[in-house]
């Protein structure tokens, strides 16, 4: 309660709040206007970092998947190319393609989550339910690369578990042809109506100077001109062989974050375009894991398209030595930091998340804006609490 | 047998039984099923199906209504039980009130005033009173924050939409509603003064917090603001009251713009009313459509543009009315 | 009011206008249709008793301990040493897969049965025996009508009656 004299009220928005999401904002506003907005965090902490020291290699994989939900592929990837860098092994070409191809997929579902949960939280129930409705069809697409929707454990150490079915290049260019389509109702309906301008334009302007300085990431830094892209900074998979720009926006509102992740959609379909248009064929599992496996086995395998583990997955030991990984995911840069001593556990894993460097701005943007702002900008940080926390 | 007479006299029986409430019932029901199916469609998906499938689930609103009937209604120990309990109540009365100036016919109505325009207007800001009171009594913060929001808009939507009503009232050179219907024989008001009619229009949705206007009840930002504690049938009651607003407001807007019961295939009392009806369900329809291509503007651009753009079309429009009856548009039929 | 401010607003109601008469709709309408899931998907598994080797290649790799390995007491009896089947636990599965693909002798295979739903805890645990006996079929009121995704150029997902 507010005792007189005093001006400002103390809000708590979440942890039980319809869009708090699993964290606690503590806002103090003087009327509605925000004085400060204090992000609380940490209530979805999974010591991830300190359950890699007990599980075995291989079993770290789909626990680094869990915290980031919609955008599993990234910790996947970076968590897998630290692992390959100590095993001083590389992936056959098909492979590298194979990650790339998911890893677009997952880049594009993951911001149609952003942009749809952005959506819902500054009023517009119809752009939630579209972005919802078109990532369906991108999760089939993984689906059928993968067998599941989401904790896809696609990458593992040597190259990835299956093939590409048969057809599949086809039905994704449909699924793209469709997205292409939609993306001009989208634009209609939603990101040029003058409401939703009215609400993100000029809301939550970061600068180019401060988004270095607060080492921001992801769509976030590039939507304040900063054209710092990892697939480009230190290309990994197959981006070395692909075309593609990166996005950048000048103004560094809520708007230009929203458009960096629209555009960016775009712009992975393109990738995914080219990577099954080059898809060198060949295997997609590293020679050396391949051989291990006993040759019937390996014949049914191939026939098949989907990979079977040489036994040493199940104890599969590491060499000594240190590794760092980093990956561009879908709301940023995804740093795995592996210190192995050569037993059947990491030493120490560190698992530096995009939403976990991005955290930072709640606190940054939201001096001095209106109380209905503070969704504004939250939904256009595309932050995910679960991944900040791990 | 006299409390049955009296029933039966027009002044109650119009307003309390048939049209009034029963109309209003209906259209309760019909609305907030159709506002769900329509986002749903817009949104690519279904909407409430499965209750009574063969119509689209159209009962689902009678489902709900069972389900808030049997919800237990939980009272906040620190919030201020009278008022708390009293509000609701009021609201959704205050709310349906004005509606026993809106004539239903040439013919039939609850009574005649020469002013009736003038007492449907001053009734309708009745009820945001009692949504301020409601997010003061729930002692809750974001209730507080909705109550004051929705003070804030009523001052910015109360002075124009008066205005765009009285330049109609201009135009006809009458306060009456029968007499203003009645002058819409040929030309409607809505092209004599679309700007009045767009305007009100605008402020009709936002009196009644539609999109873009749903700001007192922003859920992203305080969840239900004056709603947020309360649960049960009286949470029913008030999410029925803005409903219950816009279906008399929309009836008016449809006297003063859209001819009220004109054109009228025969003169009977019956066939009037529900031409006006079906207008305003319509109205109504296109708030509940709305839901599904805005989000919601911020309140202070919500009172920016009461302000600064509503309330001078308001003011252009009585100057449109005021020129239109210099000029000698003499369109008035009498 | 700029002009160009009312054109988006025309275009943006337009467009609602348009879907809301020609749209698609991509609700899946689970349970009166379910889904044929592809080829591959990773499901509920499936035991094969006589080809299981007993190597315990799939509980060491498991990486939620959901897959372990029990003393099978007739056998060892039989035997007159200790033999171990491998049961698995469905409340702590998370479907990876991965004992599936690590079987060397391909006895454990993916199914694509994922909407079993059971009434106790315990119900969940399967020990050898009840695991290779196969995965349950579920339960459904009416009986359901099988569909397949098609991905679509014009609708995005469409849900056609599967050939089955
Ligand atoms: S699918 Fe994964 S979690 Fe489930 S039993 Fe197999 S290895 Fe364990
Ligand atoms: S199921 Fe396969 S992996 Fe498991 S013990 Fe049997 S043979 Fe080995």
């Amino acid at each position: 309660m507010i005792s007189s004299g005093e001006r400002e009220l103390e809000l708590l928005i979440g942890p039980q709040h319809p869009a708090s999401g699993h964290m606690r904002l503590v806002a103090k506003v003087d009327g509605d206007v925000v004085v400060e907005l204090r992000p609380n965090i940490g209530y979805v902490h999974r010591s991830v970092e300190k359950l890699a020291e007990v599980k075995k290699y291989l079993q770290i994989i789909p626990l680094v998947e869990r915290p980031s939900l919609a955008d599993t592929t990234a910790n996947n990837l970076a968590y897998v190319m630290a692992l390959e860098k100590l095993l001083g092994i590389e992936p056959p070409e098909r492979a590298k393609y194979l990650r790339t191809l998911l890893a677009e997929i997952n880049r594009i579902h993951s911001h149609l989550y952003g942009l749809g949960i952005h959506g819902v939280m500054i009023g517009s129930s119809t752009a939630y339910m579209w972005c919802f409705g078109d990532r369906e069809p991108f999760l089939e697409l993984a689906q059928e690369l993968t067998g599941a929707r989401l904790t896809y454990s696609y990458i593992i150490p040597g190259g990835v578990r299956r093939d590409l079915p048969a057809g599949l290049g086809e039905r994704a260019e449909r699924v793209l042809r469709y997205m292409e389509n939609r993306m001009r109702d989208y634009f209609n309906l939603y990101f040029n109506n003058p409401v939703v301008r009215a609400r993100l334009e000029g809301v939550g302007v970061l600068s180019r100077h401060d988004a270095i300085n607060l080492g921001i990431t992801g769509p976030n830094l590039r939507a304040s001109g900063v054209a710092y892209d990892v697939r480009r900074a230190e290309p990994y998979a197959a981006y070395p062989e692909l075309e593609f720009d990166i996005v950048t926006e000048e103004a560094g509102d809520s708007f230009a974050r929203v458009m960096v992740r629209v555009r960016e959609i775009v712009e992975s379909m393109r990738i995914i375009r080219q990577v099954i248009r080059k898809i060198p064929e060949g295997p997609i599992l590293h020679e050396s894991y391949e051989k291990l496996i006993p040759p019937k086995l390996r014949e049914s395998m191939k026939q098949r398209g989907m990979v079977k583990f040489p036994s040493v997955f199940a104890n599969l030991r590491v060499p000594p030595g240190e590794a760092i990984s980093r990956v561009e995911g879908g709301r940023g840069e995804v740093v795995f930091h592996i210190v192995s001593d050569g037993k059947l556990s990491p030493y120490r894993m560190r698992m530096v998340t995009p939403s976990f460097r991005n955290v930072i701005l709640f606190e940054h943007l939201t001096r001095g804006v209106r109380v209905a702002d503070i969704p504004a900008i939250y939904g256009s940080l595309d932050y995910f609490p679960p991944e900040a926390d791990r | 047998m006299d409390i049955l007479k009296l029933l039966f006299e027009p002044y109650i029986f119009i307003p309390l039984v048939f049209p009034g409430l029963v109309a209003a019932f209906l259209l309760l029901l019909i609305i907030i099923w159709l506002e769900r199916k329509i986002a749903a469609k817009v949104q690519l998906r279904y909407g409430p199906l499965y209750v009574f499938k063969p119509l689209g689930g159209v009962i689902q609103t009678i489902a709900d209504l069972l389900r808030y009937l049997f919800q237990e209604p939980i009272v906040p120990r620190e919030a201020d039980k009278l008022a708390f309990l009293m509000t609701p109540v009021f609201l959704f009365g205050l709310a349906y009130l004005p509606v026993v100036a809106v004539p239903i016919s040439p013919t039939y109505y609850a009574f005649r005033s020469d002013v009736s325009l003038l007492i449907v207007m001053a009734l309708t800001t009745l009820a945001p009173i009692f949504t301020v009171l409601m997010g003061w009594s729930s002692n809750n913060k974001f209730s507080l924050i909705g109550g004051v929001r929705e003070g804030y808009l009523v001052i910015s939507y109360e002075i124009p939409m008066f205005l765009s009503a009285i330049s109609m009232a201009i135009l006809y050179k009458s306060l009456d509603l029968v007499e203003i219907a009645e002058a819409q024989k040929g030309l409607w008001g809505v092209i004599l003064n679309p700007l009045a009619a767009i305007n009100m229009l605008l402020l009709m949705y936002m009196s009644t917090s539609k999109f873009p206007f749903e700001i007192p009840e922003a859920e992203s930002e305080i969840v239900a603001g004056p709603y947020t504690e309360y649960s049960g049938i009286i949470y029913g009651l008030v999410m029925g009251a803005s409903y219950v607003k816009l279906y008399v407001l929309s009836l008016v807007y449809s006297i003063l713009f859209l001819g009220g019961w004109n054109p009228l295939p025969i003169n009977d009392p019956m066939v009037a009313g529900a031409m006006l009806f079906v207008k305003a369900f319509l109205l109504v329809a296109l708030g509940a459509f709305l839901r599904a291509v805005y989000p919601r503007f911020r309140i202070d651009q919500a009172i920016s543009i009461g302000w600064k753009i509503a309330f001078p079309l308001s003011l252009i429009s009585v100057v449109i009315s005021l020129l239109l009856i210099m000029g000698g548009v003499s369109l008035v039929v009498k | 009011m700029s002009l160009s401010r009312t054109v988006r607003h025309a275009k943006a109601i337009l467009t609602g206008f348009k879907y809301l008469f020609a749209g698609p709709r991509l609700t899946l309408m689970y349970p009166d249709d379910i889904q044929e899931l592809p080829e591959g998907y990773r499901g509920m598994i499936e035991y094969d008793w006589d080809s299981c080797i007993k190597c315990s290649l799939c509980a060491m790799v498991c990486p939620a301990d959901a897959m372990k390995m029990y003393v099978s007491k007739e056998e060892s009896e039989r035997e007159g040493k200790v033999v171990k089947r491998p049961g698995i636990n469905y409340t702590r599965c998370i479907f990876c897969g991965f004992c599936v693909d690590i079987c060397p002798t391909d006895s454990l295979r993916f199914t694509k049965v994922h909407d079993v739903a059971y009434y106790t805890y315990e119900e969940q645990i399967y020990p050898p025996a009840e695991f290779s006996k196969g995965v349950p079929r579920p339960l459904y009121l009416r009986e359901p009508r099988k569909v397949r995704a098609v991905l679509d150029e014009r609708r995005g997902i469409r849900y056609e009656p599967a050939r089955s």
